[in-house]
């Protein structure tokens, strides 16, 4: 376990007010959520496949749980285009890990990164309690998978791309604006399909359908995203706009990643999707503390 | 003699520096070629900007910004922006131009317009008595290598150096006979534009000179100029 975290001042909100619930786990207003991304894949963009295997996978959680991670993000299909992952496939990925997660972390909250709705009804009765419907409600139907099994679900923004392809010149009159039009009305859908309301987040979801421009902007401006009511994921780590920004190559964005990870949790972001757990729960507890949400872990300096 | 000069230019985001920030000078030389292209425009007697977007036709002081890419302080023209993107791109290197004072008309072609329409375009354009110049915006696949925007195409550089081939050798019955399903499958935005310059040449005695042919990022860009 980390030694010597900030200790949360305040009491957690009852129910109703805007407290996130996920698994056993609530996180309330003012608290900051960490996710750690563990992909099922052999070729995501990152970690270029270091934990598709098994044992490599399940000491990835074990690690990360250590580290400090409250959820873990499961994915078993690539984000960006590449060889096509069939159903029986990402189920093969993803159902029997997640059912060992669950059995080895009771209170871990699991996450799984999906778009289709057979393995999100699959990954649930598994143990998931979150579906990362990273692209934007491609499959209308996986929105009754998290309603019928009683779990959360992320509200993406896409720009109206398909799966699994990249943007090409996509142009918004203001992506803020149309940012917070369909993630909030992907989650007032939600809302009516019968998903719990304090288990929906909503996720700008940088870079896919962006450019780096657009990504950048949205990061400046996410306080107009918090100010919806809906609790705000981000994943902005190690992505491209913050490659483009400091021209630098996925293994070297990690300093600019903690940059947009501090702006976007003092703008209001509560949920956040990172590789570097151990950075980004530093960056956190040191934030959660500018804020007035937690005291320092000891204040000695000139004061005895 | 109504066509008296023709240029053809690329319409990426990209090639407008305040939207590609830092790595505009990646594109400098493919800038500087389209406005070399264009520079002969101004000896004609009005410039008409042809580019796929849905149809309609724009007065030369409708306005074009690219703050839908991300640059919001760079625009031109009059009023409200409306031209989209090709149209917009092709109006910016107009106004660098020394044809930015012509009288200047911009006309959109949908990309799904037939190559029997799109001829009969070029054609009705061919009509007018005035010495227009005309500028052709048309990018080629945007399937031409693993990095492109969308997914690397078997037949995507075939296709583009077919074009870029027929633009230089002005071979017009190469460009009318493009394929049109073949051109959309392999995202080539540039096939109906192209297809209204090959008839609107027809009457003319113009000749080709390709002086740019690359996919710098996976996408076909061509410049050549008609005179």
């Amino acid at each position: 376990m980390r030694g010597g975290p900030p200790v949360t001042v305040g009491p957690v909100a009852d129910e109703g007010d805007g407290v996130l619930r996920l698994g056993s786990r609530s996180f309330g207003v003012g608290e900051f959520a960490l996710m750690a991304i563990v992909n099922r894949t052999p070729d995501s963009f990152f970690d270029r496949g270091a934990t598709y295997a098994n044992d490599a996978a399940y000491a990835a959680i074990d690690q990360a749980v250590a580290d400090g991670a409250d959820l873990v993000d499961i994915g078993g299909v690539k984000a960006g285009y590449g060889e096509p992952v069939s159903e029986d496939e990402e189920l093969r990925r993803t159902v029997d890990f997640v059912a060992g997660i669950r059995a080895r972390h009771p209170s871990l909250v699991i996450s799984v990164d999906t778009y289709r709705s057979v393995v999100a009804r699959r990954v649930a009765e598994a143990g998931a309690d979150l579906l990362n419907d990273t692209w934007a409600g491609a499959d209308p139907d996986l929105v009754y998978a998290a309603a019928e099994a009683g779990i959360g679900l992320v509200c993406s923004h896409v720009g109206g791309l398909s799966p699994r392809t990249d943007p090409h010149r996509m142009a918004y009159d203001d992506v803020v604006a149309d940012v917070i039009r369909t993630t909030t009305a992907l989650a007032d859908r939600a809302l009516a399909a019968g998903v719990r309301p304090d288990g929906i987040l909503i996720d700008p979801t940088h870079d896919f359908g962006k450019n780096t421009l657009q990504s950048l902007e949205l990061t400046r401006r996410l306080d107009e995203l918090a100010a919806t009511g809906w609790p705000v994921l981000v994943a902005v780590s190690n992505k491209d706009f913050i490659g483009e920004t400091l021209e630098l190559p996925p293994g070297q964005r990690g300093n600019g990643t903690l940059a947009a990870l501090t702006i976007s949790a003092w703008l209001g972001a509560r949920v956040f999707r990172v590789h570097d757990v151990p950075a980004a729960r530093q960056a956190l507890d040191f934030i959660a503390v500018l804020r007035g949400t937690a005291q320092p872990a000891g204040t000695r300096r000139s004061l005895a | 003699m109504p066509v008296v000069a023709a240029a053809v230019c690329p319409h990426p985001p990209l090639l407008v520096p305040e939207v590609a920030s830092g790595a505009a000078p990646e594109l400098d030389d493919l800038r500087t070629a389209c406005l070399a292209a264009i520079e002969h425009l101004a000896e004609t007697a009005a410039v008409l900007v042809v580019g796929s977007a849905p149809t309609a036709t724009y007065p030369g002081a409708a306005a074009g910004s690219f703050g839908a890419y991300g640059a919001p302080g760079l625009r031109f023209g009059t009023g409200d922006p409306v031209l989209p993107l090709s149209l917009a791109v092709g109006g910016w290197l107009l106004e660098q131009s020394k044809a930015a004072g012509l009288p200047r008309t911009y006309r959109a072609v949908p990309t799904a317009t037939t190559p029997a329409d799109c001829l009969q375009i070029g054609r009705q354009i061919a009509q007018g008595n005035d010495r227009i110049g005309l500028l052709i915006m048309g990018d080629g696949s945007a399937r031409r290598s693993e990095h492109s925007p969308v997914h690397l195409h078997p037949r995507a550089e075939i296709f583009d150096t077919t074009v870029a081939t027929a633009l230089h050798n002005r071979d017009l019955d190469v460009l009318e006979a493009l394929d049109p399903d073949l051109a959309a499958e392999l995202q080539a935005a540039g096939r109906a534009p192209w297809q209204v310059l090959a008839a609107a040449l027809e009457g003319t005695t113009l000749t080709g000179d390709l002086t740019y042919n690359a996919a710098p990022y996976g996408v076909g860009y061509f410049v050549a100029s008609f005179t």
